[in-house]
């Protein structure tokens, strides 16, 4: 063992500079994990996210290990820049791929850039730091130190990462905190080093400029967050909560105001009337003079609203599973000018209730007519409501003559779901009218009027006044083209099979990919 | 050498995360151990009981409100014998298919399905009909189920190789050779469903006494399964493990020791078709089976009296003499009636008769093996990537059976706390050990280990856990291991004794499966009826 007297001064200095290994260690580490986990946030396969951004990252490490042999003057200096540098883009890098994922057309580019850089930063530092102490330490103390501290700075994050930061501060705050903490090393070792380091004073203050920085962006985390969302949706986002049931977002642009419900639009004020005209009149004239009207679903009020403008409605029922939605619609002076009111008018009592579970305590009510607008049956849960089983307990509260319709999703993206509801309402003993239009902010839709005889003919008139539909509408809208229809054999969606969800994720799933 | 141990901080994650939140979590689940009325049953065993005053005269008695006691107690009362009192040493009628609720669900205790019945069991039907779970037929003839009855979808899935799949039949991560050892198998299985034997009758049918005796098939009675699927080449650990849960679900028997003549009937017997559903599909409830024990009690007449350990059977002169011993009132009582059936177990029948030698007989040939049934009051959970939550959720290589969702039937959008019934047979050593130890293991430790299970598909099971009840079956069912089901045991044990005692027991049937229950159970009630 060579064992020489080391003085106090440089052996303050070798450990400083190793805790600084550690820290850049914890830090480089964080940022690989939260571009991670953003990925997989954001992008979904967690298992592919997390291979690629480690391989990236490693490779990127050893790029920087080759570009340390460029650096050959004031080692100490570049050191600190270095880790300002470190400091800078992965303590943003949260922020910023939070902010660029709703703008960019490719999201990946910019993620593993933003990895690359960061571990490019990282990689330079370490053999760097084995040059600055080649000369003060023994070779075989100095391996085993640098390493040592690198490879506990590791540890260390990859323990506090996901028990505490990722719960307690998030991922905007946690890689800012740790851009904070970056860039405070780099200012106290030019303080330390003070006489040692070229240009001190420009390095000092870029540091402190961008620590300023960083704490700005830590308090403002919130904003910048709230502020991806308003670029996720195009709009402004005006409204936006998540209630147990859903996440309601409303947003207001120059031209119209919509309503998202988990990221789905529901709809959009300037085309709206197309799609709750269609819903509403041909089953409310199909039904005659209805006195009684269910609408299940529909905690807009904009299809009671359709409804309310017949003169023989005496009472509407309407019944939707999140209380937030009714109470949104029916004090939000904003949507209540949409849905003129119709939530507050006497006429109309509003139940927040299961569907499935209301009609099977409401058995003994009767109703002429019954609009059914539910979302789309994306889900198991969601799929219930497509079932025999639900169509036939609709059927007990039926009057004699009643109609129903329902909004059946895009005939022209889902042609199988769409005739497979047809099937199904068929196999419980209706008779079916299918028909579609075009809304705009949605594209083809679908509904079918179920009705207990077969009788129907398009009214002459819809004696309502209406921007939208008429007879000539009507009788268009009940051609089907090719490219609308299911052309195979469909199955009966039924509680024990789903089949409805199956083709409906089949369906979208492809539509969406494209 | 920095790559490398980068990369194992990063995939250490997964692993020390876990354990580090265990540490953490000393939180105590609430919950008890039910237990199914151990210490009151083994007094028949440890307690000499004296003779009661008197003898209250009945026309019939049946001891046991299993399926197979009450399915006789509903035919007794159709065949217009009412004067009928049935005994059961629990609170509740139901054995096997007893269940329980809180707020939230039923759930079962127990049994908590049933297949598509066959197609020619006419008793079996006109009772599901009767108890609206079969609501018509159509015009083939065929059964129209109660669409709330039958299993929703998504009905099955397995967690396997680090995902759900849809089905339980293992898919994937599976390589080709070993899919098609699956796919041999269940060749052998269709062939053996459609196989009839020398006789005509059916190779596996249900009641096992209505399959075919031809030497050929019965000779599968002297093989275990394993050994079978041996010759066969079937031996991947996939197809092992499949078969294997499939004989621990249905009869609590592994599959290197239970019968190859039962282990297929599993999979062969079922032949069931309705308008609305197939032999793979199967009825459920919330509280299980459950569900039908509480049809055949609405449906049958008889005098029910729980609390009511039945301590002694004795043939006297013209009339049998069943004394009992009521828990509530901490009293003996005696029963005097023309004609008795024990629809209870083969070892408590012989205790019940004092009859030693058919005791070691009993003891010679029928293995019981324990369970545990634990239900677990959870909230919202996490989920591992793959099939959605479904209704039976089994885990690849796990001891367990998994557990069945009991509000799977529901049919409202949301459910911010489910009852999960998680199943154990406790297959691991001899059913007598591992009696002993399930009943020396406290609430906590079996809490803990029922957890530790879970936590593989449900991370932070331990912390969404609000309460965990746990169910001790002593005796669930009987084995059926080479011997039983084509041997003379059941035949002998289960003849009438003079002047009129009758045994109806899954445990004389074979298998322990709810068609068996109900036809022993009609079959104990011909012979009463024949003999009054």
């Amino acid at each position: 063992m060579d064992k020489q007297p080391v003085p106090k001064k440089e052996l303050t200095a070798q450990w400083i500079l190793l805790v600084a290994v550690f820290i850049i260690a914890t830090c480089g580490l964080i940022y690989e994990l939260v571009a991670g986990t953003l990925a997989s946030y954001l992008l979904g396969d967690s298992v592919t996210q997390f291979s690629i951004i480690i391989g990236v990252y490693l490779f990127a490490m050893g790029i920087g290990s080759y570009l340390s042999r460029f650096f050959n003057t004031d080692l100490l200096g570049w050191f600190i820049k270095i880790e300002l540098l470190v400091g800078m883009v992965g303590g943003f890098s949260a922020a910023i791929l939070f902010l660029v994922f709703p703008l960019a057309i490719s999201f990946q580019p910019i993620l593993y850039a933003l990895v690359g850089v960061t571990g490019i930063l990282v990689g330079i530092e370490i053999p760097l730091l084995l040059r600055i102490l080649k000369d003060k330490v023994a070779f075989k103390d100095l391996v085993s130190k640098v390493f040592t501290f690198d490879y506990i700075g590791a540890l260390l994050a990859s323990l506090i990462f996901p028990l505490l930061l990722v719960p307690y501060m998030g991922l905007i705050r946690t890689s800012l905190f740790f851009g904070i903490l970056n860039i405070c090393v780099g200012l106290y070792l030019t303080r330390y080093f003070y006489g040692e380091i070229r240009n001190v004073r420009q390095i000092r203050f870029s540091g402190i400029l961008l620590l300023l920085a960083q704490v700005l962006a830590f308090i403002l985390s919130e904003k910048i967050m709230s502020y991806s969302e308003t670029l996720a949706f195009n709009d402004k986002v005006v409204y936006s909560t998540s209630t147990p049931y859903q996440r309601i977002v409303i947003t207001k642009s120059k031209r119209d105001l919509r309503l998202y419900l988990n990221n789905n639009l529901q709809f959009s004020s300037v085309d709206e009337y197309r799609y709750h005209e269609a819903l509403v009149h041909p089953a409310m004239t199909a039904a005659g003079n209805p006195r009684h009207v269910l609408v299940l679903g529909g905690g807009d009020g904009l299809a009671v609203r359709e409804i309310l403008k017949y003169p023989s409605v005496e009472s509407v029922q309407l019944v939707d599973l999140d209380p937030a939605m009714t109470r949104l619609f029916s004090s939000q002076q904003i949507l209540q000018q949409i849905n003129k009111y119709s939530l507050k008018n006497s006429k109309v009592t509003v139940s927040n209730a299961d569907a499935f579970t209301w009609l099977k305590k409401h058995r003994q009510q009767r109703f002429d007519c019954v609009i059914v607008d539910f979302p789309d049956p994306s889900g198991f849960a969601i799929g219930k409501l497509y079932t025999t089983a639900f169509y036939r307990l609709l059927q007990t509260v039926l009057q004699p003559g009643a109609a129903v319709v329902i909004q059946c999703t895009s005939p022209y993206v889902a042609p199988r779901s769409f005739w497979s509801i047809n099937t199904t309402l068929m196999a419980c003993g209706f008779h079916t009218v299918p028909y579609h239009n075009y809304v705009p902010s949605f594209g083809e839709w679908g509904y079918i009027m179920a009705l207990d005889q077969d009788h129907y003919q398009v009214p002459d008139t819809f004696a309502i006044t209406a921007r939208y539909i008429s007879k000539p509408v009507m009788e268009q809208m009940l051609q089907f083209p090719e490219d609308m229809k299911a052309h195979t054999p469909l199955e009966v969606n039924k509680l024990n099979n789903q089949a409805l969800v199956h083709y409906f994720e089949e369906e979208w799933g492809k539509y969406l990919e494209q | 050498m920095q790559r490398r141990d980068f990369l194992k901080i990063s995939a250490g994650l997964a692993g020390i995360t876990p354990l580090l939140q265990a540490c953490r979590q000393e939180r105590v689940i609430p919950g008890s151990i039910i237990g199914a009325s151990a210490k009151t049953g083994h007094l028949l065993r440890d307690h000499a009981f004296s003779e009661p005053e008197s003898w209250e005269p009945h026309q019939v008695v049946i001891v046991g409100g299993g399926i197979s006691g009450l399915a006789a107690a509903r035919q007794l009362g159709k065949a217009g014998i009412n004067d009928v009192v049935l005994l059961d040493l629990e609170a509740k009628t139901g054995g096997n298919a007893a269940c329980g609720g809180n707020n939230i669900s039923g759930y079962p205790w127990g049994a908590h399905y049933i297949p598509i019945p066959n197609n020619n069991l006419t008793e079996y039907l006109a009772f599901l009909q009767e108890a609206g779970v079969i609501t018509g037929y159509d015009a083939a003839g065929l059964p129209v189920y109660n669409e709330y009855h039958l299993c929703s979808d998504p009905e099955e899935r397995l967690y396997i190789n680090g995902q759900w799949q849809d089905g339980l039949v293992p898919r994937f991560g599976l390589s080709d050779p070993e899919r098609l050892q699956l796919k041999n198998f269940f060749r052998y299985m269709d062939a053996f469903r459609q196989q009839k034997g020398a006789d005509g009758k059916d190779a596996f049918a249900i009641p096992v006494d209505a399959s075919s005796k031809d030497a050929a098939l019965t000779a599968l009675d002297q093989v275990t399964m394993k050994a079978w699927m041996d010759d066969r080449e079937l031996t991947c650990s996939y197809i092992r493990w499949y078969v294997d849960y499939c004989t621990r679900d249905d009869f609590g028997t592994a599959y290197d020791k239970i019968s190859a003549w039962a282990g297929i009937h599993y999979f062969a017997s079922r032949k069931g078709r309705g308008s609305n559903a197939s032999y793979h599909d199967v009825l459920t409830w919330e509280q299980g089976n459950g569900f039908l024990a509480g049809q055949l009690l609405q449906q049958c007449r008889a005098g029910v009296r729980t609390g009511a350990l039945a301590v002694g059977v004795r043939p006297a002169e013209k009339e049998i003499r069943i004394a009992y011993y009521d828990v509530q009132q901490k009293k003996l009582k005696g029963l005097a009636a023309q004609q008795c059936i024990l629809a209870v177990p083969q070892f408590v029948a012989a205790r019940l008769l004092k009859d030693e030698s058919r005791l070691q007989q009993v003891h010679q040939y029928l293995h019981y093996t324990p369970w545990l049934v634990a239900n677990l009051t959870v909230k919202q959970l996490e989920e591992r990537s793959g099939a959605p939550e479904s209704w039976d959720n089994v885990i690849y290589g796990s001891n367990s059976l998994g557990y069945v969702d009991a509000t799977h039937q529901q049919l409202q959008q949301r459910k911010d706390k489910r009852n999960l019934t998680y199943y154990l047979p406790l297959t691991q050593s001899d059913p007598d050990s591992a009696r002993k130890a399930a009943y020396a293991t406290d609430h906590a430790t079996w809490t803990k280990a029922i957890l530790a299970d879970l936590k593989r598909i449900h991370p932070d099971i331990a912390t969404k856990t609000e309460r965990v009840d746990i169910m001790l079956w002593g005796h669930a069912m009987a084995q059926p291991l080479p011997g039983i089901a084509h041997g003379d045991i059941r035949a002998s044990l289960g003849r009438s004794l003079a002047p009129g005692i009758h045994f109806a027991h899954t445990d004389l049937a074979g298998i322990s499966i709810f068609e068996e229950a109900f036809y022993q159970g009609l079959h104990a009630a011909a012979k009463v009826k024949a003999l009054l």
